[in-house]
């Protein structure tokens, strides 16, 4: 029964793992901006959380003789991050080969940071609706 | 958690960068400094960086999430400026004595660009300060 109530949970914390796991390629860009040979990259957001909650790419689920046994665990929303790491293109590679362009590593990661903060305010609301449908409207703060 | 990655990552930007600021600091004190430690006049410092793989990543990919160090610091083998100054007590038979290789215009350029770069790790690194903060508050 637990297993039902964060089932709905399970899709926020892939997107945040996938979210946090872009910003960590981001901020690496961001740091090797003066890197001989070194070329941007970017998680292909799409793509990544299509492997992480079950699209292409995911391995099959386990069959087990009872409904109780533990079940394989989904894909790692890390590992399935680092399975859509893609080389950026279209930037301009200056002459030692380093083609991270720092103007729009920024722009990406402070929407990518917007996008983060978005999805942690929406699984707090679903806590809180969570939370509603457990203790009644009690939880809403009102007079019950 | 990528998220606390990124403050090894950034940090190691940050660290790089400095370095590079150091040496910046250092050819620019030392523009006019005919004797070096050996003897030689002073060579400009140059930090070479190289990107190595974050630790601590749950699966490290063949690209990407990288961190920075600095992997040298060589001396630039650019010619040495000849300054005529017969009167040195370090001049050659010709009058002219060896001066540093270090170019102004180099440094200030190097320095302008360790500048914005430690200050992209440094926005990079506060906003995943905040947005760590903000998981915690869910």
């Amino acid at each position: 029964m637990i297993g039902s109530l964060d089932n709905g949970l399970e899709f926020y914390r892939q997107v945040l793992a996938v979210r946090g796991y872009r910003q960590e390629v981001l901020a690496a860009d961001i740091a090797n901006a003066s890197t001989p040979g070194f070329k941007a990259v970017d998680v292909d957001f799409a793509q990544a959380l299509a492997i992480a909650t079950g699209g292409a790419g995911r391995p099959r689920a386990l069959l087990v003789a009872e409904p109780g046994q533990m079940q394989a665990g989904n894909t790692s929303a890390n590992a399935a991050a680092a399975g859509a790491v893609k080389y950026q293109i279209g930037t301009q590679v200056s002459l030692d080969g380093n083609s991270v362009d720092l103007d729009l590593e920024k722009t990406t990661a402070a929407a990518n940071a917007v996008d983060y903060e978005a999805v942690a305010t929406f699984t707090t609301q679903a806590l809180k609706l969570l939370s509603i449908a457990i203790n009644g409207s009690s939880a809403l703060g009102g007079g019950g | 958690m990528s998220l606390l990655g990124i403050f090894n990552i950034a940090g190691s930007g940050m660290g790089a960068e400095s370095q590079r600021l150091s040496a910046v600091a250092s050819n620019i004190a030392n523009a006019n400094s005919a004797v070096g430690p050996g003897g030689e006049p002073y060579r400009a410092r140059e930090v070479v960086f190289q990107a190595v793989a974050a630790g601590g990543g749950e699966a490290p990919s063949s690209v990407g999430m990288a961190g920075v160090k600095v992997a040298a610091i060589v001396e630039s083998d650019a010619p040495l400026k000849q300054v005529y100054d017969p009167g040195s007590s370090f001049a050659d038979a010709n009058g002219y004595v060896k001066m540093p290789n270090v170019n102004n215009v180099d440094e200030m350029v190097n320095m302008l660009s360790a500048q914005q770069d430690y200050q992209a790790d440094l926005e990079a690194f506060n906003v995943a300060k905040t947005l760590a903060l903000r998981t915690l508050q869910i």
